[in-house]
């Protein structure tokens, strides 16, 4: 039961994080030029509405016990109304996050799987085109400019191919159509997710290539590979049985490490791809001064980040058994 | 020859042993095809940025921002007048582009300067230091590589206002800086139990003078390695934040550029204003990588391929 | 005949600063049931020469010349498919406990069935796993820890459990690759006895490489003694120690402490080993060589025999070592 003890410890670590954050949020928004009152009242409001929520909200009392307010409505769900869409934030996120769960976690499930895939066949053949080829296009879909990548594959393939719709995560034909069956509704979302899905995914798999070719290169070397071989193993099972399964840790290592530059790379992703999330929801709110709904937008991507670490660092630790025992 | 007495060179190469090690850094660095790529990338993405002083001297409509083609109001392809074309106001691209160029270099070595002197000296403090102030500052390190950067300056923008490009600059290098420091740190604690420490320790010396004096010169060509990753990422986010409108509206980077033709609709329809200031992002990060990476084998003996016998 | 029977094997690495000449010309055989010891200090080609036997050499080595007759047949005119199903099976190899030689993300008790397995098509799992049970009893390992995995080992367990490793598959032939180095001496002491008795046991011809010469002396039916790539002493090791004839291999006795006998100087080899990419001609000894000849750098490689099972390389003419 290492394993759960692990999680335990991990688990109290981000509740540390995640308290230290909520306190540092809740300084900002009090410090910031201007009236605290109208970051979480809708100007629009009515006056005894206002009363209502200034005083459920705590504002009117001091700091400290302000603080207390903040917590307890944080625990409680209770996020305040949105300044744009006139309901709960609670409702909002709610609805936005399992579609971001969705795209991003799939995408990075598979760059990463890719990514070792051929970061692995790319180090057999070290050194021929087929590495040579490999390597390149690692490198160069890298470091493309993502949301200029995502512009460009709209361009070519929803507008110019007409293959993909342009924006968005459903059809509304498909969806308010009353006939329609869950698969074809699956399909719809599905093929409304293909080209959000490649960006985010080609900017990811290449690192996860190009570290996975050099971690097997580097485990050929080590001493059990030897011994494989003078046990008389075929080739192919020595490097997928042995080398791959440890040269693939450190990779895992990186996926968690680069969590925050991804989640960055998913919230300008469903910003171009106009897919409802909260990477898009947060910028969206942000630039119409809605503060309810930002700023549980930015609390709930930051527990999304903790508990994505948390997931890496749980599987590492899976799959290592010099960390499990 | 009396061996008491150091030949001129031998002393002249004792007082800067570093740029012994530059030489021969040099001499590596020169075999690896990547670096020089990304070297001559870079060379010309300098040569862009100080060429993006020429166009408004050449006549007034050039200006990145505020040129005005008194002919010209529309977004206009590629022509003898604006070899680029113009943006939705007249504007010519080839100067908004090269005056992005300067911009990116900006941005990127200064993020990345102030994210090593803050990485390298907390770096350093906690590697010394130990115990309690190592603890501490080592897990306010882990909590800010946690947060995505550019939301967190989204958010700030969200309670500040508009930011400025230095205020975006700072922030990035607030965010950047753990990265540097756990190598530091690392660093610091190898070289704390050096006797060359304990000598200085012994003979008097202050904590911050061990520091400055001794730890410092050893670690800092360590810290301008990491200063060419950082550079990259600075560059992106300052560019994703101008892409989602939230960069300094009187800069014109690259992605500002991106967020004009994307906000006014040209997307599809001009292809000469789409694509340069995406290939140069994307370029100059892939520069900066393989800059870092023929580095990475300047710094690491183990990475090189002149392989000894064994 | 021999089981293995070695003519002027010579081996080499293709560096960047040059060919590097690993093991030059080196001859022996090795009958059944018995064991040879190849004793030199770092860098002489003994490490070489075992994973040759093996045809294991890294992508850079080659060999060069010569031949290797496993129960005359010649190996290196085997197949690489053909040489993957002689390892393990006719020759397993001992590796030191200190290095990876496990794989660490892998149970222990899988990695030697692996062994089974795959040389034995018709094996199952289940049947696979119960000899290893069978190994891990003849090694001194407790049952329990069989499902384990490597790194939960100490160093003597993983040197047993690579032992059991090797065992796996009956080969005829062991190399023992410093076996016992990086472990501390009780343990040391045990596994060494381990394999004394294993190999009496089971008649496994052995080849023993260690750069200490007290514990070839101890487990070894005959001696080897390399230097700078040259077999320059072979003989039984009564022989050897009794009467060393080559001067390195006196050299080696007398920098060795003994608790007996008569109290002595200890003497090291003043001077450094050969540059083995520009090796010397004549002897590779000779400029660390107490008894050096003019003629050593010139004259020829000529084996003198010393008694039936004791021989030494010398450059010298043949009268004159024999007088020493």
């Amino acid at each position: 039961m290492e394993l759960w003890k692990y999680i335990g410890r991990r688990l109290i670590q981000i509740a540390i994080i995640f308290f230290v954050i909520i306190t540092v949020l809740f300084l900002l928004f009090r410090l910031a030029p201007g009236d605290p009152v109208s970051r979480m009242v809708d100007p629009d409001m009515t006056p005894e509405d206002a009363e209502h929520l200034i005083s459920q909200l705590g504002l009117d009392k001091p700091l400290g016990m302000q603080y207390l307010y903040y917590l307890k409505n944080f625990f409680t769900g209770n996020f305040g109304e949105s300044f744009h869409y006139g309901q709960p934030v609670i409702d909002i996120i709610g609805s936005r996050l399992p579609n971001t769960i969705l795209l991003f976690t799939s995408a990075i499930i598979l760059a990463a799987l890719v990514g070792i895939f051929l970061g692995k066949i790319a180090s057999w053949h070290k050194g021929e085109t087929t590495d040579t080829v490999m390597t390149i296009g690692a490198l160069v879909t890298h470091t493309v400019f993502l949301p200029w990548l995502g512009l460009i594959l709209i361009w070519v393939f929803a507008y110019k191919m007409n293959w993909f719709p342009i924006t968005g995560m459903l059809s509304e034909e498909v969806w308010l159509d009353p006939d329609a069956g869950f698969f074809t509704k699956v399909l719809d979302v599905l093929h409304h997710m293909i080209l959000p899905l490649t960006t985010l995914f080609l900017i990811h798999f290449g690192s996860y290539l190009l570290l996975m070719r050099s971690s097997m290169l580097e485990t050929l070397k080590e001493d059990y590979i030897l011994t494989g071989r003078a046990k008389g193993l075929p080739e192919k099972i020595i490097r997928n049985h042995h080398a791959a399964p440890n040269a693939a840790l450190p990779v895992v290592t990186s996926v968690g490490l680069s969590l925050a530059f991804s989640i960055n790379g998913g919230a300008l992703t469903e910003t171009v791809f106009t897919w409802p999330g909260i990477g898009r929801e947060l910028v969206m709110s942000v630039s119409q001064n809605d503060y309810p709904l930002a700023q549980a937008c930015f609390l709930l991507i930051a527990i999304v980040v903790l508990i994505s670490n948390l997931v890496v660092d749980t599987l590492y630790a899976y799959l290592d058994p010099r960390i499990r025992y | 020859m009396k061996t008491d007495i150091e030949t001129p060179r031998k002393a002249h190469l004792k007082k800067f042993p570093w740029m012994d090690r530059l030489r021969r850094g040099w001499a590596i660095y020169k075999q690896n095809l990547l670096g020089k790529i990304g070297l001559s990338l870079l060379v010309m993405f300098a040569l862009m940025a100080l060429c993006s002083f020429i166009p408004p001297l050449i006549d007034k409509m050039y200006q990145p921002m505020t040129g005005v083609d008194p002919e010209i109001t529309r977004s206009t392809g590629p022509s003898l007048r604006h070899w680029l074309g113009t943006d939705f106001m007249g504007r010519d691209i080839l100067s908004q582009l090269l005056a992005g160029a300067r911009v990116a270099f900006l941005v990127g070595v200064s993020a990345a300067f102030m994210s090593i002197v803050m990485g390298t000296a907390i770096g350093m403090v906690a590697g010394y230091m130990g115990r309690f102030v190592d603890t501490v500052l080592m897990r306010l390190a882990d909590m800010i590589m946690v947060m995505p950067t550019m939301l967190v300056v989204l958010m700030i923008a969200a309670l500040f206002g508009q930011l400025t490009i230095w205020t975006i600059v700072l922030i990035i290098a607030l965010f950047r800086w753990p990265g540097v420091s756990r190598v530091i740190r690392a660093q610091t604690l190898s070289l704390k139990h050096r006797p060359f420490i304990e000598a200085a320790r012994v003979a008097g010396a202050s904590h911050l003078r061990i520091i400055f004096r001794h730890i410092m010169p050893n670690v800092l060509p360590l810290s301008f390695l990491y200063m060419t990753f950082r550079v990259t990422s600075a560059i992106i986010i300052e560019a994703a934040l101008a892409f989602l409108g939230f960069g300094d509206p009187s800069t014109v980077s690259w992605g500002m550029m991106l967020q004009w033709v994307w906000k006014t609709g040209h997307m599809f329809k001009a292809p000469y204003w789409l694509l340069p200031p995406g290939i140069c992002i994307s370029l100059i990060t892939l520069a900066f990588y393989m800059l870092g990476r023929a580095m990475d084998e300047v710094l690491d003996p183990r990475l090189r391929k002149e392989a000894g016998s064994d | 005949m021999a089981l293995l029977d070695v003519e002027n094997l010579s081996i080499g690495y293709h560096t960047q600063k040059g060919y590097l000449h690993a093991v030059g010309g080196v001859s022996f055989s090795l009958e059944e049931g018995k064991s040879l010891g190849f004793v030199g200090e770092s860098g002489c080609g003994k490490t070489t020469l075992g994973m040759a036997l093996m045809r294991l050499l890294p992508p850079n080595g080659v060999i060069r010349d010569g031949r290797i007759l496993l129960d005359g047949v010649d190996l290196l005119q085997k197949s690489d498919e053909e040489m993957r199903e002689i390892r393990w099976q006719k020759i397993a190899m001992i590796f030191q406990a200190a290095m990876n030689a496990l794989n660490p993300v892998h149970r222990v008790h899988e990695q030697i069935a692996e062994a089974l397995l795959t040389h034995n098509a018709s094996l199952d799992k289940r049947e696979a796993y119960e000899q290893v049970e069978a190994l891990f009893q003849l090694v001194g390992i407790p049952k329990d820890r069989m499902q384990d995995y490597p790194h939960q080992y100490s160093g003597g367990m993983k040197q047993r459990a690579i032992i059991a490793m090797a065992l796996a598959c009956k080969p005829s032939l062991i190399i023992a690759d410093e076996p016992t180095t990086a472990l501390d001496v009780i343990v040391q002491d045990q596994i060494l006895k381990e394999i004394i008795n294993l190999q009496k046991e089971f008649g496994i011809s052995m080849i023993f490489i260690s750069h200490d010469i007290a514990i070839v002396a101890d487990v070894c039916h005959d001696i080897g003694i390399m230097y700078a790539g040259n077999l320059v002493e072979l003989g039984s090791r009564e022989a050897v120690f009794n009467n060393p004839m080559h001067p390195y291999t006196k050299a080696l006795l007398s920098s060795y402490p003994t608790l007996t006998g008569e109290k002595s100087r200890l003497m090291p080899i003043p001077g450094e080993t050969p540059n083995l990419i520009h090796p010397p001609s004549g002897c590779r000894f000779c400029d660390r060589c107490p008894a050096a000849k003019a003629t050593c750098k010139t004259g020829e490689a000529v084996w003198v025999k010393i008694s039936p099972d004791h021989k030494a390389l010398c450059y010298q003419c043949g009268a004159d070592c024999r007088n020493e």
